[in-house]
């Protein structure tokens, strides 16, 4: 039997270059300027708003951070000309508006609450570029998401270290002054949070051990009470991954990135195995080891005491001070906010970083902060759809593992400070002042870009001669 | 993988619902409850962005006012008279307020219901938001006069003043000592706010203190007019001409204890029976302890009840604090609580509704302090109308008691005779008294007056307490003599 095909248009030698219809790239070029719109807007409003004038230095900032981002499309649709088209602007308008929002608390401030140094905007597209520069090496050094694999124990072995460095360190260079958690090493008067690296480090190390493991993972073990449950041999990595998120609980303080770390992991090998035991397991693990950590630690027992009753006695002008001023913030708002520049965000104590979506909430309203969440929810679907669609397991477990971490992250940190659940400090992705999770933030993205242009690559085409020739497969 | 990374999907979704449904009900339903918690200084701040409203006096003198400012806020809130006002308008600070300032704060900053309608058209018609004025029933005349005189004639001593307009209640005068300059917690400056604040709160003499309606001193022989009251109400025959018993000594039953006179002095002719008037002018404590033997603890307790004591609920708008009277368990005791000690304690502004209860025809007028509040467009909000409290006694009783309380003040041998119509110029009816207090009476003695005038037709009633003062003839009543003379010089008479 023999069959003809007739010529694809694609192949038709008058139509455009595949890569620019397929591609989408022309889509992602629009959704960027429409981004840089919203955020010149942004800028515009808070001059106007404080001053009665456009900010004299909107200029720079706007026209570096266009430069930037226009640099990052351009690497793009060099290196990844098929990758997803949404995932870039929306990384780019969320940073956009974290910028917007740092230079806006760097206008105003009162006299408890000081504003943030002018220098802090400066610093911040400085971040920005560095993180986009980051986004681009990525692209130009891992051409292929499956080289990572590779580098499994490596990074594993990168990701705990970067961990444990500040426990070991001295706190005077380790230890955040405001809330006594160690994760830091101070340079000087640069500070790196390492965390935010050991997270992908250990993110892509997970992804190539369960991938190399699933099998006997998902196989081996005994059944009780209708749950798999795996072989006790095979509880070595979850254990020491567990007892390494509560050794960060414990001795850094730093409850949030250990819930964080401990869902990612849980999460990946959920996706790797598709045992529900393994779920439930990490999930009882974890619980059953934050309730122990909050009757042996009190600062863990102290985050339990605000979160239940934040207005009871002294918390709210004690240890729930913070809390509460940020829920206050989003209350002003109210539907529509006081608008960018008419609220006071500065009251919150660190509304910059752990707080800065209670920044928004005041004067954005309910209308921003939801279009906010709706953006987070978008880059994470646009992930999971890339996780979906690659074939190679590795790719898939990453951006999984990956875009689960940013939804996860963006649940804790949104969660606690709206007092969904107990507030545990962690930067909020693009939107917090800082350039260690700007950078990690803007590499979660170059990761998950190229693991979808290795999906929506179209399969290699025979090899054929050019022109009308008709394609003949004999059987 | 695919399942798996599926139920993964659903999870993110449904952590994404939870956080859309949270901030749903936090931003969409909390607000207004949110607004009213502990600590919230974004509330409290939203008022600096209007100009909140000025409080006046009755005759036009600004007490409090915001102006605008160039520093975090667009207005900055001025006492201008400071310490002597400081007792009316309280404090306006970063954090918390006082006085008329908390108690009218709806509408000086113009949140109240009452205003909805006009800020909605000036938000259409394009006129910035402005607190409603208050208007307070002071008289700034009344008021100089009893600052003046707190602060040069007492030595220091702390003190307050209370003047009521008898025929409505309005409270004319409300001065207090020590006081303190409302403009330094003012400040937009939270650090030295705290500095200032603390610095008020360290002082021993507590200046915070609003005396003239929140701290109570022992009355004295001015409680002689709710024992008098009760004696006249529960034997109508009797007249202030009726003699009673006046012993030089009282023994009182079932104690060692004799009560005496002032310096043991005689009553009257020293016969042992003198008219009740010239017992009440000579403030004779026998003939009082023996009365209030006789009507007995629970009827004192009646009677100091309609004069207003025992109050909890008295609101002008300020809460102030009651005036006691406490049944005493024993006769011995009954005796003491009759001449006004015990445990009997009042605030200076019970002293002034106590003559003006007499004043007024035995009809007390429930105390007030707003006059009225005006819209920052000159229109009328409200208007205080005067209430009665309560009736102590008849209208023939408040004469006798009238009488008595001119004999006090008029009689060669009148307890308060240096303040005749001869020596001041007005005719004044009062009752002094001299108040022991500290353990076994080791004490400063305090000084109280309470007085009306003119006695034909009164205008004003006064109650003075200085603590320590002394004998109240010499430290109270010239402070009153002197209040009554600003005010009726003010009214033109």
């Amino acid at each position: 039997m023999s069959s003809i095909t007739a010529p694809s248009p694609a192949l038709d030698p008058d139509s455009p270059p595949v890569s620019a219809s397929r591609g989408r790239r022309r889509t992602e070029l629009i959704m960027l300027i429409f981004g840089f719109a919203l955020i010149a807007f942004a800028f515009a409003n808070v001059g106007y708003s404080l001053k009665g004038k456009l900010p004299s230095s909107m200029v720079e900032y706007l026209g570096a951070f266009v430069v930037i981002t226009v640099l990052g499309h351009v690497a793009v649709r060099r290196l990844a000309p098929w990758a997803d088209p949404l995932l870039l602007p929306l990384a780019a308008l969320l940073n956009g508006l974290g910028i917007v929002m740092t230079y806006r608390l760097a206008q105003q401030g009162n006299l408890l609450s000081a504003p943030l140094s002018s220098s802090a905007t400066g610093i911040q597209v400085v971040y920005t570029a560095i993180g986009v520069g980051c986004f681009v090496a990525v692209l130009v050094l891992v051409r292929e998401p499956r080289v990572l694999q590779r580098y499994t124990y490596t990074l594993g072995a990168v990701g705990l270290a970067l961990l444990a460095l500040p426990a070991l360190l001295p706190s005077s260079i380790s230890e955040v002054a405001d809330t006594g958690a160690k994760i830091q090493i101070r340079l000087g008067s640069f500070t790196i949070q390492p965390e935010e690296f050991a997270k992908l480090a250990l993110a892509i190390s997970f992804a190539g051990y369960l991938v190399a493991k699933r099998d006997v993972l998902a196989l081996a073990g005994r059944r009780v009470l209708g749950l798999d449950l795996p072989r006790a041999r095979d509880l070595g990595p979850i254990l020491v991954i567990w007892a390494a998120s509560l050794l960060l609980l414990v001795f850094e303080s730093d409850i949030g990135t250990s819930a964080v770390f401990m869902g990612l992991f849980v999460a990946m090998l959920y996706i790797a195995t598709s045992r529900t035991s393994w779920l439930l397991l990490g999930f009882v693990m974890f619980v059953a080891g934050a309730f122990a950590a909050s009757r042996l630690f009190s600062h863990v027992a102290l985050r339990f005491n605000i979160w239940l009753h934040p207005f009871s006695g002294s918390n709210p002008s004690g240890n729930a001070y913070q809390l509460v001023q940020g829920l206050y913030g989003m209350a002003s708002g109210g539907l529509l906010g006081k608008g960018l520049g008419g609220g006071q965000p500065y009251i919150t104590p660190l509304v910059q970083s752990d707080f800065v979506f209670t920044a928004f909430g005041e004067e954005l309203g309910l209308a921003g902060l939801m279009a906010i969440l709706l953006i987070y929810g978008l880059i994470v679907e646009r992930g999971l759809r890339a996780a979906m669609s690659v074939k190679d397991p590795f790719s898939k477990l990453l951006a999984g593992g990956l875009s689960f971490m940013l939804a996860l992250q963006v649940f804790v940190i949104v969660g606690g400070v709206t007092r969904l659940i107990p507030l545990t400090g962690i930067t909020t992705p693009f939107l917090s002042q800082g350039g260690s999770s700007l950078v990690a933030s803007w590499i979660l993205i170059a990761l998950l870009i190229r693991i979808s242009d290795t999906a929506r690559r179209p399969p290699p085409r025979p090899i054929q001669e050019e022109g009308l020739t008709q394609v003949v497969t004999l059987q | 993988m695919n399942r798996a990374l599926r139920r993964i999907s659903i999870a993110v979704l449904v952590m994404f619902v939870l956080l859309l449904i949270n901030v749903n009900y936090l931003q969409g339903f909390e607000p207004a409850s949110l607004a009213t918690k502990p600590n919230n200084a974004r509330a409290f701040e939203a008022q600096f962005q209007y100009q909140r409203g000025s409080i006046v006096t009755s005759d036009g003198v600004t007490i409090a006012e915001s102006v605008p400012s160039n520093d975090v806020y667009k207005f900055q809130r001025k006492y201008p008279h400071g310490a002597e006002y400081a007792p009316v308008t309280g404090y306006d600070t970063l954090y918390s307020q006082s006085g008329i300032e908390l108690y009218e704060n709806s509408v000086l900053n113009g949140s109240d219901s009452s205003l909805t309608v006009r800020n909605f058209i000036d938000l259409l018609t394009g006129k910035p938001r402005k607190g409603a004025n208050v208007t307070v029933t002071i008289n700034s005349k009344a008021q100089d006069a009893a600052w003046n005189a707190l602060q040069s004639d007492t030595g220091g001593k702390p003190g307050a003043v209370v003047a009521l307009d008898p025929q409505n209640g309005a409270i004319l005068a409300m001065a207090s000592y020590p006081s303190f300059d409302p403009n330094v917690l003012a400040t937009h400056n939270s650090k030295q706010l705290i500095a200032a604040d603390n610095a008020l709160l360290k002082q021993a003499s507590n200046p915070l203190l609003n005396r003239a309606i929140n701290f109570t001193w022992p009355p004295g022989s001015t409680f002689k007019i709710v024992t008098s009251s009760a004696y006249l109400t529960q034997n109508p025959a009797s007249t202030p001409q009726t003699n009673v018993n006046s012993p030089t000594q009282l023994k009182l039953p079932q104690t060692t204890h004799i009560l005496t006179n002032n310096d043991g002095e005689v009553c009257g002719n020293g016969s042992g029976q003198v008219p009740l008037l010239t017992a009440f002018a000579q403030s004779c404590d026998t003939t009082f302890g023996s009365l209030g033997m006789t009507l007995g603890g629970p009827t004192l307790n009646n009677f100091a009840e309609l004069f207003g004591m025992n109050s909890k609920t008295l609101r002008i708008p300020m809460p102030v604090t009651p005036s006691n009277y406490v049944i005493p368990p024993s006769q011995a005791l009954t005796a003491f609580s009759a001449i006004g000690q015990y445990s009997d304690t009042v605030t200076p502004l019970q002293e002034a509704m106590f003559a003006a209860s007499i004043a007024n025809g035995g009809k007390l007028m429930t105390p007030y302090l707003v006059k009225q509040v005006t819209a920052s467009d000159l229109s009328t909000v409200e208007t205080t109308n005067s209430t009665q409290l309560s009736q102590p006694v008849s209208p023939t009783v408040a004469t006798d008691l009238g009488q008595m309380m001119l004999a006090v003040v008029q009689d060669s041998d009148g307890t308060a005779n240096a303040y005749n119509t001869g020596a001041v110029g007005f005719t004044m009816a009062g009752k002094t008294g001299t108040a022991q207090n500290g353990a076994n009476n080791t004490g400063l003695d305090d000084a109280v007056f309470t007085c009306y005038a003119p006695y034909d037709n009164p205008q004003i009633a006064v109650g003075v307490i200085i603590q320590g003062g002394g004998y109240g003839a010499t430290a109270a009543a010239p402070i009153a003599v002197q209040v009554i003379k600003a005010y009726l010089a003010s009214l033109g008479k």
